[in-house]
């Protein structure tokens, strides 16, 4: 991908303890467009991790907040904040209009839309996670590395993977987290391979140990091997 | 003192953490932590301090606020100029209005001391003095391939004994982001008593992916001579 | 479960989620290990959602019933708190 950062746009799926960090990566860094979708209200209870949100934002909804919050600080960034779901009747055009995709969500229906739209439309998708006292993080490579389908053969079914709901965030795990997923974001960006491309970077952050688990192509995932011209590679 | 429902509904989040219990949330609230240097993880390494509810916050950092500071987190264009200590004090009251922040003045008595220097020389000093008052510590270093934090308890290596010359390369904004938050977590993990070994550690960024080391004595080093230590300067 | 009754007790009816939780998980903290806390509950997520946290947690389930005499809609558990967990390893 050559050009500069300035002509590029990200969309980044979610606004909130990780999105909120993974934004101002990209808006500090000087990206041209960012294309923000959530369809929340600030809470009480997310101001323990999300960035773009302060006290006076409270009962604010989330993506005139966190809009009104970049312009604020980064005027020159062009700043798209869709106060809407992520949802399959949006998810190609938001998809198809942006560089890079950071999946900044909670929660798993909207993982497995973002990476399949991701596919499908060819762009660089990061994924992130935190749960509890870990990280992780994957960099999905259409047609070259393995997607989040080819990681999970099917999502994990429901109740058996606490939502955020149920489990407890630190804040500042999710800080960690999405300013890394920026990171990576601007990365893909500048035309680097990503540092989590083909594996998933696991770190847990009592014991500071960080796991890598390669995640190649399936032969049996279903969205890789509608990817026209999909080639196996290495992790 | 318990909870109340304000702190409750706020920091519920992490009161339903394995091993985080009331006490611990109670540790922050009773935490006085110093935030020093001013360096370019400062900003975001605040934003988590407040957000999770560290008592008494103090920024010790006398500078004015320059384009490009604060990670792209704090402060817009039209804040440069105006000092960077107060602003930042603000920054943090404006992310938890139950959270005390305010400028440091000398003679107060922290817990906890978060350094942010600028360089590492800066971070160093910094960390010394902390060492020698017996504070425990996290130092946040940023350069261009993403950085570190040095999680120093009590009598535990020295933060010159740990640290590597850097790359040299000038920092990310997003690069001092990770580190700032991940300084801040933690110093947050040190004094709500919830971390685990090795807790005198090292973790180091290099493009993405956290590495960490327990920390070591280095032969020769102040902080080898016993419990305080004689420094030799 | 003869002869045995709560240490403690606490009305959750007025919280939602995750307010519902963080108070029986503090309550529970607040009581000795092997004592019971009673809680009550409201029909619907909290009824699902607190004594699955509490088992998840390491804590035991002891009653869960519906409490019609304490108004239309009220749960009450019996939560008997575990010993405290050696935290698992990094997997």
């Amino acid at each position: 991908m050559g050009g500069s950062l300035s002509d590029k746009s990200a969309l980044v799926i979610g606004a909130g303890g990780l999105g909120g960090p993974a934004a101002l990566a990209l808006a500090a860094a000087g990206v041209g467009r960012l294309t923000l979708v959530d369809e929340d209200s600030v809470e009480t209870s997310n101001l323990n991790r999300q960035p773009l949100f302060g006290e006076a934002d409270l009962g604010r909804r989330k993506a005139e907040a966190a809009a009104s919050r970049i312009s604020r600080i980064h005027p020159g960034v062009k700043v798209d904040a869709r106060d809407a779901r992520f949802a399959p009747d949006s998810a190609p055009a938001l998809v198809q209009g942006a560089d890079v995709v950071v999946d900044a969500s909670d929660n798993f229906a909207t993982r497995f839309l973002a990476n399949d739209t991701a596919l499908s439309a060819r762009r660089p998708l990061v994924h992130g996670g935190v749960l509890r006292y870990s990280a992780q993080f994957l960099t999905v490579m259409p047609g070259k590395t393995g997607c989040l389908r080819c990681l999970f053969e099917a999502p994990p079914a429901e109740g058996t993977v606490p939502t955020c709901a149920q489990a407890g965030v630190l804040g500042a795990l999710a800080g960690f987290a999405g300013a890394l997923m920026g990171a990576e974001a601007l990365r893909l960006l500048a035309g680097e391979r990503g540092a989590y491309a083909g594996r998933l970077v696991a770190f847990d952050a009592r014991s500071g140990r960080t796991r890598l688990v390669p995640v190649r192509v399936r032969a049996g995932c279903p969205v890789c091997s509608a990817v026209v011209g999909a080639t196996q590679e290495g992790a | 003192m318990a909870l109340n429902d304000a702190e409750v509904g706020r920091y519920a989040r992490q009161l339903i953490l394995p091993a985080w219990g009331e006490e611990a949330q109670e540790r922050l609230r009773g935490a006085r932590v110093r935030v020093a240097g001013g360096g370019p993880a400062t900003a975001p390494a605040l934003y988590y301090l407040a957000a999770a509810g560290m008592g008494t916050i103090w920024m010790d950092d006398p500078d004015p606020i320059a384009q490009g500071d604060g990670a792209g987190w704090a402060f817009g264009p039209d804040d440069v100029g105006r000092p960077r200590g107060a602003a930042s004090a603000a920054f943090a009251a404006a992310a938890n209005g139950l959270v005390k922040a305010d400028i440091f003045r000398p003679g107060s008595r922290p817990t906890a001391v978060l350094v942010c220097g600028a360089t590492m020389d800066v971070s160093r000093a910094i960390a010394e003095e902390a060492r020698l008052l017996q504070f425990a510590h996290v130092v946040a270093d940023v350069d261009g391939q993403g950085g570190a934090a040095t999680t120093v308890p009590v009598g535990a290596p020295c933060y010159a004994c740990a640290t590597r010359p850097g790359l040299g390369a000038a920092p990310t904004p997003e690069g001092a982001a990770a580190v700032g938050a991940l300084a801040a977590l933690e110093l947050i993990l040190l004094v709500a008593e919830v971390s685990q070994e090795p807790r005198a550690r090292r973790i180091e960024i290099f493009r993405g992916t956290p590495l960490t080391r327990a920390t070591a004595r280095q032969a020769g080093c102040a902080c080898n001579a016993g419990a305080l230590g004689v420094s030799a300067s | 479960m003869t002869g045995r009754s709560p240490a403690a007790r606490i009305d959750l009816r007025q919280h939602a989620c995750p307010v519902t939780w963080v108070k029986a998980r503090i309550a529970i903290g607040r009581i000795p290990e092997g004592a019971i806390l009673e809680v009550l509950l409201r029909e619907g997520e909290p009824r699902e959602n607190v004594p699955r946290s509490a088992a998840e947690d390491g804590h035991r389930v002891l009653r869960l019933e519906p409490a019609p005499e304490e108004g239309a809609g009220t749960w009450r558990a019996w939560l008997e708190r575990g010993p405290a967990v050696e935290e698992g390893t990094w997997p």
